[in-house]
């Protein structure tokens, strides 16, 4: 295998990463299957739009055409992203899950409010921006390195380690912090959490914000290699769903085994000439079914030993 | 004595299914209560209502002469933080411990989050004097424990609370009786400052140790039900 393949499949692998693990902890921790997780990814990609596009004249005209213009461009972009990405995360606590979240079913009603959440969000996108796909500022420039070789793109490995880190700094506050204690309380017994005073309202506001900011950062990395458009977020959805399923819905770990799988899966499929691009979508379903027959509650207890 | 706790018609169950019916209860400051009572005669559900975990419920219930119970109640579980940090503490059946955390990290989340770092360091420590077999596991995660120690953990968690009202729902329960005699003892060496009660069919681990045994019959109190007849 190549390394162009590899940073490939890392890619993938980061974005998916994104949006898997947000998915898997709202939850595990909250309950919700957030369907709205498209539309917060597609919202969060115009907001980084409209921001660079008012900023664009201030920062030339503050900065001209230097290093420091790119970095407070680059920042602006991840900073709307992230901010909007949260506002979304608080307008679907305010929606779908604080007037429903102490009535039966609240998972069925969650679903079907979220699901609601995102039609009505593409819609109203189509409607205010149109269909057309629009370029985002390149955030890492453009240009490559060579390594051994192989072309590695600016945007691919700002993508990658931009992942990486906003990762890092949520697993951090997961592990570090007393807000994270009792997220992970949460997931792992909701009945214990609440003999410990752990309140499911309280907690479900801040990870709802920080889920969302997590997709708010996987539009901004990926409208880096494809385009801002009302319908970007579906197949970010689906692939964060399924992969958040293959990893076993609540394992952090498993959703992130289950991320660099299906981006090397993707990348190895798209590389073979018999298979190509169009056999990408089929090939990740059928890897993820087949995982789902032999192990039922996803990969995750592979690599955590005290799920129960 | 004050009245700590005061249950009158206490009504609750599950969907269609009404489990107590019309509980009265008195517990005063400093009072040890045992709950008796066979399999499926409602002392979890009992338990479970005062904390507003059971499916429905409906009565009074007041902590300190306020009313905590509300007249008719549902979602469960939404009340229950509330409830903890009012100074309720629990120890459910099946022990709900947290498998992926370490012991300690397990006792922190017990103290809610307005508890300082010091206090809960102190908290910890005078729950590891408690149950002296946590202190060399205190990084061991908690799914890797023993029923013993999980046991141990879980009642841990609740004394985590320093809640005036202790519950504790079947210590014993699928524990050798040579470890379950070793928390109950832990739990009788408690300070009583507020209360407890504690639901157990094991009838011989309470007697002589309890202020009071109530007993419960399909759903309803029974009342005091004496030491003798039981043993």
């Amino acid at each position: 295998m190549d390394l162009g393949l590899v940073i490939y499949a890392l890619n993938l692998a980061a974005i998916y990463a994104l949006m898997a693990i947000g998915i898997s902890i709202l939850w595990s921790s909250v309950g919700i299957i957030n369907m709205a997780h498209g539309a917060t990814f597609a919202v969060s990609g115009y907001a980084a739009l409209i921001v660079t596009g008012l900023l664009k004249p201030v920062i030339a005209a503050a900065f001209g055409k230097t290093a420091l213009a790119s970095i407070v461009m680059a920042s602006a972009i991840v900073g709307s992203a992230l901010v909007a990405g949260a506002i979304c995360g608080a307008v679907i606590y305010l929606v779908a899950f604080l007037p429903i979240h102490d009535k039966p079913n609240f998972p069925v009603r969650a679903l079907i409010i979220t699901l609601g959440l995102n039609i009505a969000t593409v819609q109203g996108l189509l409607w205010i921006f149109g269909p057309r796909n629009q370029g985002l500022p390149k955030i890492f420039g453009f240009g490559r390195w060579e390594i051994w070789g192989a072309k590695i793109r600016y945007d691919q490995a700002g993508t990658i380690l931009g992942a990486i880190l906003i990762m890092a700094l949520m697993l951090a506050w997961l592990r570090f912090s007393r807000k994270g204690l009792e997220v992970r309380a949460m997931m792992q017994n909701a009945e214990g959490a609440a003999y410990s005073g752990i309140s499911r309202q309280r907690t479900a506001l801040p990870v709802l914000m920080l889920t969302g900011a997590l997709a708010g950062m996987a539009a901004a990395l990926l409208s880096q290699t494809i385009f801002v458009s009302p319908t970007a977020g579906v197949i970010p959805l689906v692939k964060g769903l399924t992969i958040a399923l293959l990893g076993g819905l609540g394992s952090v770990p498993g959703a992130l085994a289950g991320a660099v799988l299906v981006g090397f899966l993707e990348a190895i499929v798209g590389a073979i000439p018999i298979l190509g691009q169009r056999y990408v979508l089929f090939s990740t379903f059928l890897f993820v079914i087949a995982v789902l027959i032999i192990r039922p509650r996803g990969i995750g207890g592979l690599l955590d030993d005290t799920r129960e | 004595m004050p009245e700590l706790l005061e249950v009158r018609q206490l009504s609750a169950g599950y969907g269609p299914l009404r489990v107590l019916h019309e509980i009265d209860l008195i517990v005063s400051q400093g009072e040890r209560v045992g709950l008796v009572g066979l399999n499926g005669h409602g002392k979890t559900t009992l338990i479970r209502a005062l904390t507003h975990m059971a499916g429905w419920q409906q009565g009074s219930i007041k902590l300190d002469g306020a009313e905590v119970g509300g007249t008719r109640s549902q979602g469960a579980g939404r009340r229950t933080p509330g409830l903890v940090k009012r100074g309720i503490g629990v120890a459910p059946q099946g022990d709900a411990i947290f498998p992926g955390l370490s012991v300690r990290r397990h006792l922190e989340c017990g103290a809610h989050s307005r508890v300082a770092w010091r206090e809960r360091r102190r908290r910890i420590d005078r729950i590891l004097d408690i149950f002296p077999p946590l202190r060399p596991l205190q990084n061991a995660v908690v799914g890797k424990l023993s029923g013993g120690e999980r046991r141990m953990v879980s009642i841990g968690r609740m004394l985590m609370t320093e809640a005036r009202l202790y519950l504790v729902d079947e210590p014993s329960l699928g524990l050798a009786p040579k470890i379950s005699q070793r928390v109950m003892e832990a739990l009788w060496n408690l300070p009583v400052d507020g209360a407890m009660i504690i639901a157990e069919q094991n009838v011989a681990l309470l007697s002589g140790k309890v202020d009071r045994l109530m007993g419960m019959h399909a759903g309803r109190m029974r009342g005091d039900v004496g030491h003798v007849e039981l043993a």
